[in-house]
């Protein structure tokens, strides 16, 4: 994101701050599987969308700067170097949380090695489609032993 | 100084504008078509591309206030519980919708006579059967004969795959005895007339790029441009003009550059949806109609219909492969749909299978549901949602009341200035007491079919696309807009073929009735050249 003028960003420290949030929002899966937001550079992700989104983007940014802010005053240190406990317990408190949650996911997985991780082909939908299994008709047979079912007039 | 004239002038390229204009095509006559949208290009769809499920949350989002394209008007649809959704572009909103494809049952034309509420149609199933017909093939209809919920009818293609999903919530409704049939869907399943068949990639809801949906700019345009109908794109009309005589004699409209242009025609047809069309004719005032053009009875904009939706989700064990096939069509039930007064309430509703949901979908849809949060517990809490979900919609019939109704909005206006439409619309009680009724009957078959959980959501807030009843039809002037074959009352040179003119919403979706009342529409107009102003 371009800083241009009257739009607000994140320093570099913000940024540094964004990517812890975002590695508590989505972790790595316990079994190894799946990929933390880190691994995947949802930062990008999540600043290449913001600018259709400029109010969500300004409540991250002061969210952002809020929570280091609570950090220093509680623990001495910023967001990104506390332990797993402190930061949820801090991020509980943040209203920009569950907006970002919204975009980290929509971000995560559409990630080619999230969606192999999920067992499927990390590619478009077309225009290789889907093979399907024909249809057994003859589960329709009780259904077509019915009376009709419509009125006449 | 105005276009040159032509014989007869469409607003709107979509299911109506589409069907009328290739079906009036044979009179030779000169016909134009004013789109406000352009083409779409089906290599760009979000289909073809990693992100196509974002895309449908933003550029490809249902509703035009989410997706803000120079396309879209503004909705004001603050004061409803149900968000308007239709799409700008030829082809209109078959571009983007499910092409669940059903006919309306006969007595859907009768609901006065059969239960006492509501009106009847001035015209009944047996009027539009034949029409009915000639959609079915020129849309390229899949389906299977021998549904006891209507009477006898032929598809030219066989049914959408039901997969392991559909295959499992059959066996639902086959342990409880309930009806079910494979959907009638707008989808090629085989070649068609030039047409690939359908691939099942499950992205019908933001354009086919594979170009089996049934969509009115591949199907209906092709062969109305081929025999010379013309249709002009990025044009947006601002208004309809009535000459002294009190009959039309034209429209305005600004092109693509914002430059205002008169072009004058003998006959105006507004095919422009239940929204659109009424927003055209109150935004089309004179000293002939001061209330807004054909409203003298007062029902431009009221009676507006929706078929208030409820969404209840089942979730399973083992993976359905929900993500393959049409998103939309799988299978249908009418179980409930014919009046029994023993469930507490007039009318009735039909059930339609969804599909699952993607990888993105299941995050965003888990989020809603408060079934997914962020932190630890997520990948635990995502792996019981993806390809464990079946989703069934019920699509209730609403009954028209005159306080739900479209109106100007006094502030909000499109990009070319012009007044958007305001929504006003509540949910009866007995389209409440309908909703209940559904929920509970939806959590039962998906539980028989083996849900170990429900979710539920209704009215389903998303589910603002079938848009009805604002210009309703009739044979009393005091109490219609249109007489029994789309001709306003007030003004015998402008005929309305849209979703406004349904009497009533059935409980079904409405584009194939739609379509067929325009080619019915459009045959009267043919039968009637010599006398059309009578």
């Amino acid at each position: 994101m371009r800083n241009e003028p009257g739009r607000i960003d994140l320093t570099a420290e913000g940024e540094r701050t964004l990517a812890s949030v975002l590695d508590e929002i989505i972790p790595p899966s316990s079994d190894g599987r799946l990929p933390g937001a880190g691994a995947i550079d949802l930062v990008g992700y999540i600043k290449a969308a913001m600018p259709r989104l400029p109010e969500l983007w300004s409540m991250i940014v002061h969210g952002i700067a809020e929570l280091d802010g609570v950090a220093e005053i509680r623990h001495g240190r910023r967001f990104a170097d506390l332990s797993g406990d402190q930061k949820v317990t801090l991020l509980n408190e943040q209203a920009f949380v569950l907006p970002l949650s919204l975009h980290a996911f929509v971000g995560y997985y559409q990630h080619p090695r999230v969606v192999a991780a999920l067992g499927h082909e990390p590619r478009p939908p077309h225009p290789a489609g889907y093979t399907m299994e024909s249809n057994d008709l003859a589960l329709l047979d009780t259904v077509r032993r019915r009376p009709k079912l419509y009125r006449e007039c | 100084m105005p276009d040159a004239p032509v014989d007869v002038l469409i607003v709107g390229s979509g299911a109506s504008g589409a069907a009328f204009a290739w079906s009036l095509a044979e009179t030779r006559m000169n016909i134009l078509c004013l789109e406000q949208g352009d083409w779409m290009d089906p290599a760009k769809y979000p289909g073809m591309g990693d992100d196509w499920e974002a895309r449908q949350l933003g550029d490809f989002a249902l509703s035009p206030n989410a997706r803000g394209r120079r396309e879209d008007y503004p909705v004001n649809d603050s004061n409803s519980p149900v968000q308007a959704s239709m799409f700008n572009a030829v082809g209109g909103s078959t571009i983007l919708y499910a092409a669940h494809f059903p006919r309306f049952h006969p007595g859907d034309f009768k609901v006065k006579t059969l239960d006492g509420v509501a009106d009847d149609w001035p015209i009944d199933y047996q009027r539009l059967a034949s029409f009915y017909d000639v959609n079915a093939r020129m849309m390229g209809v899949s389906g299977l004969a021998g549904d006891p919920a209507y009477p006898p009818k032929e598809l030219p293609l066989p049914p959408v795959a039901l997969g392991k999903l559909g295959t499992t919530l059959v066996k639902g409704f086959n342990r409880l005895g309930w009806h079910w049939w494979p959907s009638d869907s707008a989808i090629t399943t085989q070649e068609y007339e030039g047409r690939a068949p359908c691939i099942n990639a499950g992205t019908c809801l933001s354009g086919c790029a594979q170009g089996a949906k049934g969509s009115t700019d591949i199907t209906y345009w092709p062969a109305a441009l081929r025999v010379g109908v013309t249709l002009k794109t990025r044009c947006r009309v601002r208004e309809i003009t009535v000459a002294e005589t009190g009959m039309v004699d034209g429209v305005i409209y600004y092109d693509a550059d914002g430059v205002e242009h008169r072009q004058k025609a003998h006959v105006v047809v507004s095919a422009c949806n239940g929204i659109g069309t009424p927003r055209l004719l109150l935004n089309s005032r004179s000293k002939q109609f001061p209330d807004g053009l054909a409203n003298r009875s007062g029902l431009v904009g009221k009676n507006l219909m929706f078929h208030p939706y409820a969404m209840v989700t089942g979730f399973f064990d083992e993976p359905l492969e929900g993500y393959k096939g049409p998103t939309g069509c799988c299978i249908m039930s009418h179980q409930f749909y014919e009046t029994d007064r023993a469930r507490g309430f007039a009318r009735g509703y039909s059930f339609e299978i969804t599909r699952g949901f993607g990888p993105v979908s299941t995050a965003v849809w888990g989020l809603s549901m408060g079934r997914l949060s962020w932190g630890a517990d997520h990948h635990r809490a995502y792996a019981d949602l993806f390809d464990r979900t079946a989703g069934m919609v019920a699509i209730c019939e609403d009954l028209p009341e005159e306080c739900n109704r479209v109106t100007l909005d006094p502030d909000l206006k499109d990009s070319d200035g012009i007044p958007a439409p305001k929504i006003t619309y509540r949910l009866s009680e007995n389209s409440q007491r309908m909703l209940e009724h559904s929920v509970a009957r939806a959590k039962e078959v998906l539980e028989a079919a083996g849900a170990r959980d429900t979710f539920a959501m209704a009215p389903f807030p998303f589910a603002g696309w079938h848009l009805m009843g604002t210009a309703r039809m009739g044979t009393d002037p005091e109490r219609s807009v249109v007489n029994e074959w789309g001709r306003c009352h007030d003004v015998r040179n402008l005929f309305i073929i849209d979703g406004s003119i349904f009497v009533t919403a059935a409980a079904v979706n409405p584009t194939n009735t739609i379509q067929a009342l325009a080619l019915y529409i459009a045959d009267m107009v043919k039968k009637n050249l010599a006398n059309l102003f009578d």
